[in-house]
């Protein structure tokens, strides 16, 4: 497993290609509905790399939440909110700061990573599949508190969104 | 399975390609994109390490945070574009170095 590049390796590089181009394609695209477009493939990406990585209770959330939820939920107010009577530029006036900083941002991150020695497991067979079973269990038992706490802020922000996108009953 | 560096080194040039977006993108639905990205990118970190065991707390917690990451970040969506919503019927704009209603 060790030796040479294994298929999971080419599958995952493949994936981590095709993720990075569609987030580039994501904060560079001209039209916005493109830009959202990219975006799902972005998100396709990370979940395929989810289940590279054994889990695929995780990968079936992100595709659930996020691939059709959020996605949707952002193309509406896409349309909602565009501005047709002018055409607007999409990139603000201190776009090279910005590239800089992201690039800045960038290196320092590798440099942290490589510098970094990190005590992975040996072998590949080390590496246990985690069961959709553990996640169930973990969450209901240690994790109770945070995820009924999360499941309240969640509907709570939800009536919120709900209550700043209606329109007040005075206006017209 | 690929070595935990590539993973890492990996996301950390999604997270880069989701900051360069928010420093650059000018519409507030962009840049709540690009949020998103760097959302994925922190997530599945979370995951990586969770299952390349670099934690003490056993396999889980990483991927347990990557679902609660998912959650809050899904009200955090739905609480932004409410906000983006408001804003363009107030201000007829979405881009947000044209909301200057705060000054000092």
């Amino acid at each position: 497993m060790e030796d040479g590049v294994t298929a999971t390796q080419v599958v995952f590089w493949i994936l981590a290609v095709v993720m990075l181009v569609s987030a580039i394609g994501v904060v560079t695209a001209g039209n916005i509905v493109y830009a959202a477009l990219f975006f799902i493939a972005a998100l396709a990406g990370v979940a395929g790399i989810y289940l590279i990585l054994t889990v695929e209770f995780i990968a079936l959330v992100q595709l659930l939440v996020y691939g059709s939820a959020v996605v949707i939920l952002i193309l509406f107010a896409l349309m909602l909110t565009r501005a047709r009577e002018r055409p607007q530029a999409l990139f603000g006036r201190s776009r090279p700061l910005g590239i800089a900083a992201a690039l800045g941002l960038l290196a320092a991150l590798i440099g942290a990573i490589v510098a970094t020695t990190w005590s992975t497991p040996e072998t590949s067979a080390a590496i246990q599949p985690v069961g959709l079973q553990a996640i169930g269990d973990a969450i209901f038992t240690i994790w109770i508190v945070p995820f009924i706490i999360v499941g309240v802020l969640l509907s709570i922000a939800l009536d919120g969104a709900i209550m700043l996108a209606s329109p007040d009953e005075d206006d017209n | 399975m690929p070595a935990l560096e590539h993973i890492l080194v990996v996301n950390a040039i999604l997270f880069a390609i989701g900051a360069m977006g928010v420093l650059t993108r000018r519409n507030a639905v962009l840049i709540l994109l690009s949020v998103e990205l760097m959302l994925n990118a922190v997530s599945l970190n979370m995951v990586a390490f969770a299952v390349y065991g670099q934690v003490d707390f056993g396999n889980i917690t990483g991927i347990v945070f990557a679902f609660f990451i998912i959650v809050i970040a899904a009200a955090e969506v739905a609480l932004a574009l409410g906000i983006v919503v408001r804003t363009f019927r107030n201000r007829a704009t979405a881009n947000v170095d044209e909301v200057n209603l705060l000054k000092w």
